[in-house]
């Protein structure tokens, strides 16, 4: 009789904890022992109480793609949501490209984006020129967009999903003395007024999402750490109309040692000017001479323009040391998701603050429970597992492919094989690796080898003529 | 030949509308080999710049007349009087400077014109591409829709590079491990009394034989040993920087992963 009854509990048990994806975390108060089992691939934790009167309240530092994305995850999961931006009107600098794969994934109306690039140019450094796009489908395009019509997108829908959208600046947050105490944030409200001192305030969280971009001031805060950073500097440039078309759909890329030594210069088309822009880690100091070098390598095709807007920020290239700190966690370019070589941030903002969102709905039940660390520590680990392979082959493609001349002349040889641009685009407008066929996979690898041994033996030849 | 180094010149720079282009035209008669460079003099006597290495050429291009000019951005903020102020240092004293070769034609090399034998000389070939990059390393051009450059290093074929390049560097390679053979094979037998067949039955010895060719082929200059250093660190960096988030101690009950 007894079997059959603690039989009965057991099962029942298990069937309630099928409703969570972690049924160990839901372990009843009889049960609450800590447990370290670091075998299995279970986070134990002791049983966080249900809030009895109240929802879960997370505040969202920062209004750009990630935190509009976290805030309508977390909003729309039920959670009390604070957004607190700083400039409602900002116009980051950004080069401003999504991929296919964003728009579908966040439902961005048609209208906010500006252009569809369908056509790239690679140019090397001696000016070889190759035209990728040839390869891409009617429906498919990179998405230009302007970022402050995006974030107050973003924003907006956040807004109508339930979230408060707040204008104002944070300056420090206070850190709770026991595990379920609130975070204390202190911020100047700014009421819409521009030009006010704003009003300082302070508010109580459960728990914070960083999402205030590279420099950010909620990692500062919990000693996140630094990382290094290149410096990406852009200008605005409104062209003649005949030279506008040319740029219809096309972005360009310039590589070579003149416009960069370890990125590259880009010219890409905005809504009605097009954004002149190059960035280095290595060399900040002499940004403006290695704009002026992309100027005069684009020199023919933007003459008579007129410079609208000289801008600069700087881009993470690695994430930093500690991502999350007991109950705060940072998304985006606070947390350093910036690929590398291609430089791409806006997608990896949106998509890490809608991760981490789910995460905190996740682990609060929809708001009903306390949310810590270990809820955080899934969202860190998914990112990880979905993405790291991406950022993995980036930083190889940059690592062998920017060093130095030879190189990015045989990175642009390569950019012409038709199934270079397939796998390119493939992985780029959706965010997977198709798998290619294994005969054209070391097809491309022999093709590789030799357009980097030719552009070496190259530079060979060059240092010969230099003696 | 004079009147098809004429018609070659791009009608870009400044020889349409430039004195100095009967000069230009004898000075095309000398041989053809030094063409390249003899359009490093002519730059020089164009704008009268001591030497064309040295700087990126102000934006004046004297082809596009009345247009205004771009200038560089020297502050960053009056960016509205850019395009004004460009004109004041348009004064068209400095002309672009660009590649100009008889050989190189429509943004490519005309093999024709490399004959030797009747079949292209793929060295000259080789030699000519490599001053072109070396030109446009120390003088970077604008790209142009007019002017696409559209030349493809693996039009020269696989054996060209091989002979010029590979063969010599193999030849010395092996040299080195021939004489690094011989000599240990040498000291060896006659430490030991081991004969060179012997020798290669010896594990010991097979691991020292496969030590020194791994030597030989990946450390060939002085410096090879820093860079290999190197180039270890750099691949395993930025995998440990994504790792970093994992190795932190935790103060709480939760036991962390990876």
């Amino acid at each position: 009789m007894a079997t059959t009854v603690t039989l009965k509990s057991f099962t029942g048990l298990r069937q309630s904890s099928t409703e969570q994806t972690n049924f160990v975390s839901h372990v009843p108060s009889s049960l609450s022992l800590p447990q370290r089992r670091s075998s299995l691939r279970v986070t134990a934790s002791r049983a966080t109480p249900k809030l009895s009167n109240r929802k879960l309240r997370v505040a969202v530092i920062g209004g750009g793609p990630a935190g509009g994305a976290a805030a309508e995850t977390l909003a729309q999961g039920g959670i009390e949501t604070i957004l607190i931006e700083r400039k409602m009107d900002n116009c980051k600098p950004c080069g401003g490209a999504i991929p296919l794969c964003m728009v579908g994934e966040f439902n961005l109306p048609l209208d906010i984006i500006d252009r569809r690039v369908t056509k790239m140019k690679m140019i090397s450094p001696s000016n070889i020129a190759v035209d990728i796009g040839r390869t891409l489908k009617e429906h498919e395009y990179i998405g230009m967009v302007r970022r402050e019509v995006l974030d107050a997108y973003l924003r907006e829908r956040a807004e109508k999903s339930g979230a408060t959208v707040i204008n104002g600046l944070f300056l420090k947050m206070d850190h709770p003395e026991n595990w379920d105490s609130p975070y204390t944030l202190h911020y100047t409200e700014y009421d819409g007024k521009t030009g006010a001192t704003g009003t300082k305030k302070t508010m109580e969280v459960d728990a914070v999402i960083g999402a205030d971009g590279a420099n950010s001031r909620v990692a500062k805060s919990i000693d996140a750490g630094d990382y290094d950073y290149a410096i990406a500097f852009q200008e605005r440039i409104r062209i003649p109309d005949e030279k506008m078309t040319y740029y219809e759909d096309l972005a360009e890329m310039y590589v070579g040692d003149d416009v960069s030594p370890d990125f590259y210069g880009w010219v890409f088309p905005k809504c009605d000017h097009v954004a002149v822009g190059t960035g280095t880690v290595t060399h900040k100091g002499d940004i403006k001479k290695f704009q002026l070098a992309t100027r005069n390598r684009a020199k023919d095709k933007i003459l008579g323009g007129k410079i609208i807007r000289v801008e600069a920020h700087p881009i993470p290239e690695h994430p930093r040391p500690r991502r999350l700190s007991k109950r705060v966690a940072l998304v985006g370019d606070a947390a350093g998701y910036v690929t590398k070589c291609s430089g791409e941030g806006i997608y990896f903002a949106a998509k890490s603050g809608r991760m981490c969102a789910e995460a905190i709905v996740e682990g609060s039940q929809n708001g009903k429970k306390m949310i810590d660390e270990g809820d955080l520590r899934k969202y860190l680990e998914k990112w990880d597992k979905t993405y790291l392979p991406t950022y993995r082959v980036l930083d190889v493609l940059q690592k062998v492919f920017y060093r130095s001349n030879p190189a990015r002349e045989a990175f642009v040889e390569m950019c012409a094989d038709e199934y270079v641009q397939k796998m390119t685009f493939d992985s780029y407008l959706y965010k997977r690796v198709a798998p290619g066929s294994p005969l054209e996979d070391i097809k491309l690898a022999v093709n590789t080898i030799g357009s980097l041994v030719r552009a070496n033996a190259l530079r060979r030849e060059i240092e010969k003529l230099s003696v | 030949m004079s009147i098809s180094m004429a018609l070659f010149s791009p009608p870009i720079s400044s020889s349409l509308q430039n004195p100095n282009l009967i000069p230009k035209i004898s000075t095309s008669l000398l041989s053809t080999k030094r063409f390249s460079l003899i359009s490093v003099p002519r730059a020089s006597s164009d704008n009268g710049t001591t030497s064309p290495v040295v700087k990126i050429p102000k934006p004046a291009s004297v082809a596009v007349e009345e247009v205004p000019v771009k200038s560089p951005a020297e502050s960053s903020s009056a960016s509205e009087n850019g395009a004004v102020g460009g004109e004041a240092t348009d004064s068209s004293t400095e002309t672009v400077i660009k590649y100009q070769n008889a050989k190189w034609v429509n943004g490519t090399w005309d093999l024709k014109q490399f004959e030797k034998d009747g079949k292209t000389d793929w060295d000259s070939v080789i030699v000519s591409e490599a001053k072109r990059r070396k030109w446009l390393e120390d003088n970077p051009e604008t790209t142009s829709n007019d002017e696409l450059v559209v030349f493809d290093t693996s039009i020269i074929p696989w054996w060209a590079w091989m002979k010029r390049y590979h063969l010599p560097e193999a030849e010395l390679l092996n040299g080195r491990a021939a004489m690094i053979g011989f000599f240990m094979a040498y000291f060896v037998d006659s430490l030991t009394g081991v004969g060179l067949v012997d020798q290669m039955g010896n594990f010991f010895c097979k691991t020292l034989l496969f030590v020194a060719v791994a030597g030989v082929l990946f450390i060939r200059k002085n410096e090879d040993l820093d860079k290999l250093k190197d180039l270890f660190d750099e691949t395993t960096l930025y995998d440990k920087q994504w790792q970093a988030a994992w190795k932190e101690p935790d103060s709480s009950t939760v036991s962390s992963k990876k």
